[in-house]
C-alpha cells in the first residue's frame, strides 16, 4: 500500500481548503448581502434521463466543496429519497409542505453523514400531488419553501423536479434562480428539445431572472454510435454556452451507487465518477459567477 | 443517419436556445403608467417576503401575503345593488370576421366605454392571446388572480393611485380565458356582466 508523503498531504489539504474558499466566494458573491440560497432546478422534458443521478451527485459535489447544500426531491416518484435512505418513504417532505406550509422545516430536513449535505424527501402528499394542479397554484408555497431554506443558511438548494414542464415543476422553475437540463444522448430525447426550449421561454416571462445554466448530456455510451452521434448532433444544434462541457457517461457504477443508497463518490471505486460531478460543479459555479453582475436578485 | 434534422428545424431550435441565453428585460412601466411605481398599493410590501423568522409559521406568512392583496368581487349574478348605466355592446362583427378583428372591436369598445387600457387576454394555460400592455408581470398577476378566484367571478387589484387591474375570467366555447385591463376604478357588477357577455360573443366561433 502506498503512503503519501506528509508534505503532499499538507499540500492536498491546503488545495482543498483553497478550493472550498473559491467555491464559497463564488456562491456568496451571487448571494444577497443579507444572505440567500441559490436555487437550481434540475428539470427535463422527458423522464428517465438521469435527472436524479445528476441531482444527487451534483449536490454531493457542492457539499464536498464546503457549501451548505440542500437537495430537494420534488419528483413525486421520490427517487432521491428512494435512492438515499430506505426510510425516506415515510418522511414528511416537500409535497407535505406544499399541502401544509405550517410544517416546520426541521421536520422536513434529513441530515446526512456529510455535515454540509441535507435532503428533503418528496413526502407523503406526493402521491396525490403527482402532476396535478395547474401551474401557479403552488407558486406562493414553493417560494415560501425557498425562503425558509434561505433562512436556514443553505448556500445551494438543488431541486430534482418531475419530468415535463407542468404543474408544480413549472412553479419551481418560476421560482428558481437557475435551471440545469439533463438531456439523454439519444435521438428520441433530442426530439423533445424544441418543446423544452419553448416551455422555458414561456416560463422566463414569469421568472425573468431564471438563469438557464445549460443542457448537460447524460447517459452517453461511447461504444454506441447512436449515442455519440446524438451527442454530437446536439452539440451542433445548440449554442456552445447552452451546453455543459461535462457529460455524464452511462456507467454501471451509478446503478451500484443507488443500490447502496449512496452518491457515487462514496463508493471505493467511485472517485473517477466523482470527478465528473466535480467538473460539472465547477462549470455551474463559473456560469453563476459570470451571470452575477447581470442578475440582481429581487425577493419574490 | 442524422438523428436531428429529419425531426426538427435546427434554426428554430437555435433561435429558441439563444433567446434563453439573453437576459430578459424585466417588465417596466413608463412613468406615465400607473402600475408598479413607488405608489404601488396591491400585493405585499418587500419587507414581508424577506427571510422568514424562525418563530414565524410559514402558513402565517402566506396568510399575511394574501390577506390584503386583492379584493374578491362578489359573484356577478349575486350583486346588483346600484344599477349603473350599462353601455351598449359593440356592433356585431360580420360572421366571417377573423377572431383577431373581433378582439380589436372588443378592445375599442372596452376602451371607449370603460376607460380601459393595457388590455390583454390570456388563454386557459396563461398564454397571451392578445396583448397591448407589453407587461409580463400584469399577465402573471392576472393569471394568478384568476386561479385564486377559482370560478367565483372577477377580481380586481389596486396597482396604483388611479389604476385598477380588473381581471375577468370567462368561460367560452374555446375554454376558459382571462381578460385583464387597467381601469381607473373598479367596475360594478352589471358592467362586469356586460363585458363578460361581449367577451364570450367575441371569443365564440363566427
Amino acid at each position: 500500500m502506498s503512503r503519501k508523503h506528509p508534505q503532499s498531504i499538507a499540500l492536498a489539504k491546503r488545495r482543498r481548503k483553497d478550493f472550498r474558499c473559491d467555491a464559497r466566494a463564488v456562491i456568496s458573491a451571487n448571494s444577497l448581502s443579507n444572505r440567500r440560497v441559490i436555487s437550481i432546478a434540475i428539470s427535463s422534458q422527458k423522464g428517465g434521463v438521469g435527472k436524479t443521478t445528476l441531482s444527487i451527485n451534483l449536490a454531493h459535489a457542492f457539499a464536498r466543496a464546503g457549501l451548505n447544500t440542500l437537495l430537494v426531491d420534488a419528483d413525486p416518484q421520490g427517487s432521491v429519497g428512494l435512492s438515499l435512505t430506505r426510510q425516506s418513504r415515510l418522511l414528511s417532505g416537500f409535497y407535505d409542505f406544499l399541502a401544509d406550509p405550517g410544517i416546520p422545516m426541521e421536520r422536513l430536513i434529513v441530515p446526512t453523514r456529510l455535515e454540509t449535505f441535507a435532503l428533503v424527501a418528496a413526502g407523503q402528499a406526493s402521491d396525490y400531488e403527482a402532476g396535478n394542479g395547474s401551474s401557479g397554484s403552488h407558486l406562493a408555497r414553493v417560494r415560501a419553501f425557498l425562503r425558509n431554506a434561505a433562512a436556514r443558511r443553505y448556500d445551494i438548494c438543488l431541486i430534482d423536479t418531475a419530468a415535463g414542464l407542468f404543474g408544480v415543476t413549472n412553479d419551481i422553475i418560476s421560482s428558481a434562480d437557475a435551471i440545469i437540463i439533463p438531456q439523454q444522448a439519444e435521438p428520441l430525447g433530442i426530439r423533445s428539445v424544441p418543446k423544452l426550449l419553448e416551455g422555458l421561454n414561456r416560463l422566463r416571462i414569469i421568472n425573468p431572472r431564471l438563469n438557464v445554466l445549460g443542457v448537460c448530456l447524460t447517459m452517453i455510451q461511447q461504444g454506441l454510435a447512436e449515442s455519440t452521434e446524438a451527442a454530437s448532433a446536439l452539440r451542433q444544434l445548440l449554442p456552445e454556452e447552452m451546453l455543459f462541457q461535462t457529460a455524464v457517461p452511462r456507467d454501471e457504477i451509478f446503478i451500484r451507487a443507488s443500490a447502496k443508497g449512496l452518491p457515487v463518490g462514496v463508493l471505493e471505486d467511485g472517485k473517477g465518477a466523482e470527478t465528473v460531478f466535480d467538473s460539472l460543479r465547477a462549470e455551474v459555479q463559473a456560469k453563476l459567477s459570470k451571470s452575477r453582475g447581470a442578475a440582481t436578485y429581487q425577493p419574490h | 443517419m442524422d438523428p436531428v434534422n429529419p425531426w426538427l428545424d435546427p434554426s428554430e431550435v437555435r433561435h429558441l436556445a439563444e433567446q434563453l441565453l439573453r437576459p430578459v428585460a424585466p417588465a417596466r412601466l413608463s412613468a406615465a403608467d400607473p402600475g408598479f411605481d413607488a405608489s404601488f398599493v396591491g400585493f405585499t410590501s418587500g419587507a414581508a417576503v424577506h427571510v422568514v423568522p424562525e418563530e414565524m409559521s410559514p402558513a402565517r406568512i402566506i396568510e399575511r401575503q394574501v390577506e390584503p392583496e386583492y379584493e374578491l368581487s362578489p359573484p356577478v349574478a349575486a350583486a346588483v345593488s346600484q344599477p349603473a348605466e350599462v353601455p351598449e355592446p359593440p356592433p356585431t362583427a360580420p360572421s366571417r370576421t377573423r377572431f383577431l378583428q373581433r378582439v380589436y372591436i372588443f378592445r375599442d369598445w372596452l376602451a371607449k366605454n370603460f376607460k380601459a387600457k393595457d388590455i390583454f387576454i390570456l388563454d386557459r394555460e396563461g398564454k397571451v392571446i392578445f396583448d397591448e400592455s407589453g407587461h409580463g408581470r400584469l399577465h402573471f398577476m392576472a393569471r394568478n388572480l384568476a386561479i385564486a378566484s377559482r370560478g367565483s367571478g372577477n377580481i380586481h387589484v389596486k396597482i396604483g393611485p388611479s389604476a385598477i387591474l380588473e381581471v375577468i375570467p370567462c368561460e367560452t366555447p374555446y375554454g376558459r380565458i382571462v381578460l385583464g385591463a387597467l381601469v381607473p376604478d373598479s367596475l360594478p357588477a352589471d358592467h362586469i356582466q356586460t363585458i363578460t357577455e361581449v367577451l364570450i360573443q367575441t371569443a365564440s366561433p363566427a
